[in-house]
């Protein structure tokens, strides 16, 4: 305390010796504001892993590479912007002393605008505590409910009423998991289950349980399982699994239904094992049906989360690959939908981010340092 | 980010030991999916309850503050061994987790297979030393019982994630 009264009584002296000599100005202190939102605009969620009772959500300038602030996640926050980018909700837990005491799991209501705490809703104390993925907090596509991911470790779904603001049912989803909302319904999601299905679950009016139907098995779960982080073209959403299929399904109706996968990798790639990987592994350009998925080479059981050596780019319409990319140990990526769109990497070995032209000619363009310190998810605004 | 440094470093050393072991992995797959369904906790339960008797039969390696102790296989997390436990135990003050996963994990002196419970430790913020990542049979979350990007404290009354352990539980059954 000392040492800081001192450092004051410095600082007011220099500040005076320099107003004499005309030089600064005296100043007021002011909470910066943030610029107007574009499509590059990142939301990157940090487990914080060293401290993780205090996660982190870093928002970041894409195009002037600047770091904007910060939103508090709490203990494994999962975050998620609303359908019309004017919230952001974190299902989270806190406990009444950090680390013990009374448990209270809720949905944080920030705005991604000034970045303040709007409010709460209580939600059960069920959360899945888990590394921040996409579809462990999402909303309807019509921005009526939140989902929200449980594990005790058995598995359920909160939904929350965004209009009420408050909890309105759980709905049991064993053996499942993640949140794939449906983008025709805004009373429907569906999830991937441990018997390689699809499962596509309807709400009725207050947000409860009013059927559910299951798609035929089209996965291996022990041969050749499929990431839980998927993109999306309207409702028919892509799968990449752990050898490199892809799998389409079209969720616009009550009961998912699977087209035929195809293969990513071919020929010379594939005797040098070039395998998906990452957390965050796949983005797509709606507007032109690119499809970006990090990859590394020498894939084996067990490096399905390796940072890329690579990321390849294909066109969803001819089933082919356009162009590669240089991967920047890329472990999350995530793509603009604008008509000058660029690709986002998280470098998971530097925590750096890397930034790439999306266009036409896909190319590496710059690098920003230092972002975070585990993170490992994106949403773009 | 010395977690993925230390991954990327050590499982090209470990890639030698990658043998067969699918047929292990299929196998417990099968065994906790297939209970999964009806039951989901109870197949996590059982598996503390085997840790716990497993306790005291193991033999202490000399290396198990590092990444690459072959029982380390498939743990994503700190090492209780650096954080005040051991392989078997939790760090003082701690409580261990209720339920865990299990990984399968070979062990290079006999060359057998070994069921591998990675039980967390709960009720202090996280220990932040020796974090390691490897993945060897994790799969995501619908085979809830072989992931490990989720809190294994989840149970527990404070479910604060401090650290995690590496308890040998059995042999794994070979598949024929």
């Amino acid at each position: 305390m000392t040492r800081f009264i001192r450092a004051l009584g410095l600082v007011s002296a220099a500040c005076l010796a320099s107003a004499a000599s005309g030089e600064p100005r005296y100043e007021t202190l002011s909470v910066a504001k943030l610029p107007e939102p574009t499509p590059h605009r990142i939301y990157l969620s940090d487990v914080s892993i060293n401290h993780i009772v205090d996660g982190r959500l870093h928002v970041i300038d894409g195009d002037a590479l600047k770091y904007l602030g910060v939103v508090s996640l709490g203990y494994t926050g999962n975050a998620a912007l609303s359908v019309d980018r004017r919230e952001l909700y974190v299902a989270t837990t806190y406990y009444s002393r950090l680390s013990r005491g009374e448990r209270s799991d809720v949905v944080d209501i920030h705005d991604p605008q000034t970045l303040e705490h709007k409010g709460e809703i209580a939600i059960p104390s069920r959360h899945a505590q888990a590394l921040p993925y996409k579809g462990l907090t999402r909303p309807s596509s019509d921005g009526r409910w939140l989902f929200v991911q449980n594990a005790t470790p058995a598995s359920s779904v909160t939904v929350v009423d965004l209009k009420a603001r408050k909890f309105a049912a759980e709905i049991p989803t064993p053996g499942c998991w993640i949140v794939i909302p449906s983008q025709t319904a805004g009373n429907r999601f569906s999830t991937l289950c441990g018997d390689g299905t699809l499962q596509s679950i309807v709400l009725n009016d207050s947000g409860g349980f009013r059927s559910r139907a299951r798609s035929a098995r089209f996965f291996d779960p022990d041969e050749d399982p499929v990431f839980v982080q998927t993109d999306n073209i309207g409702d028919r959403h892509y799968f990449v699994s752990y050898k490199g299929l892809l799998h389409t399904a079209d969720l616009s109706g009550d009961e998912p239904r699977l087209e035929a996968p195809w293969a990513l990798v071919a020929g010379e790639d594939g005797r040098k094992a070039w395998r998906p990987s990452g957390y965050q592994l796949v983005a797509i350009h709606r507007k032109t049906g690119r499809l970006f998925v990090s990859f590394h080479a020498g894939g084996k059981e067990g490096s399905h989360k390796d940072p890329a050596k690579e990321i390849w780019v294909f066109d969803l319409e001819k089933k082919k690959r356009v162009a590669r990319l240089p991967g920047h140990n890329a472990i999350a990526i995530a793509v603009s939908q604008d008509d000058q769109p660029k690709l986002f990497a998280i470098d998971g070995l530097k925590m750096g981010l890397a930034v790439f032209d999306a266009g036409a000619k896909p190319r590496f363009l710059k690098r920003m340092e230092q972002i975070g310190e585990s993170a490992t998810l994106m949403e773009l605004h | 980010m010395k977690w993925l440094d230390d991954f990327f470093e050590q499982s090209s050393r470990r890639a030698a030991q990658r043998v067969s072991r699918r047929s292990a992995l299929a196998g417990i797959g099968r065994l906790l999916v297939g209970v999964a369904f009806t039951l989901p906790v109870l197949p996590f339960d059982r598996v503390a309850r085997l840790a716990e008797a497993a306790e005291g039969k193991r033999k202490k390696e000399p290396d198990e503050s590092q990444c690459e102790y072959w029982r380390y296989c498939a743990l994503d997390g700190f090492l209780c061994s650096c954080c005040g436990g051991s392989l078997s135990s939790c760090p003082p003050g701690t409580e261990a987790s209720k339920v865990a996963w299990i990984g399968t994990c070979r062990n290079p002196k006999d060359g057998k297979d070994y069921l591998v419970s990675y039980n967390d430790c709960c009720g202090k913020t996280s220990c932040g030393r020796c974090l390691c990542n490897f993945n060897l049979g994790e799969r995501p979350a619908y085979r809830m019982g072989l992931h490990n990007d989720i809190n294994w404290c989840m149970a527990n009354t404070s479910t604060m994630f401090h650290c995690t352990t590496a308890v040998l539980i059995g042999l794994a059954e070979k598949q024929s």
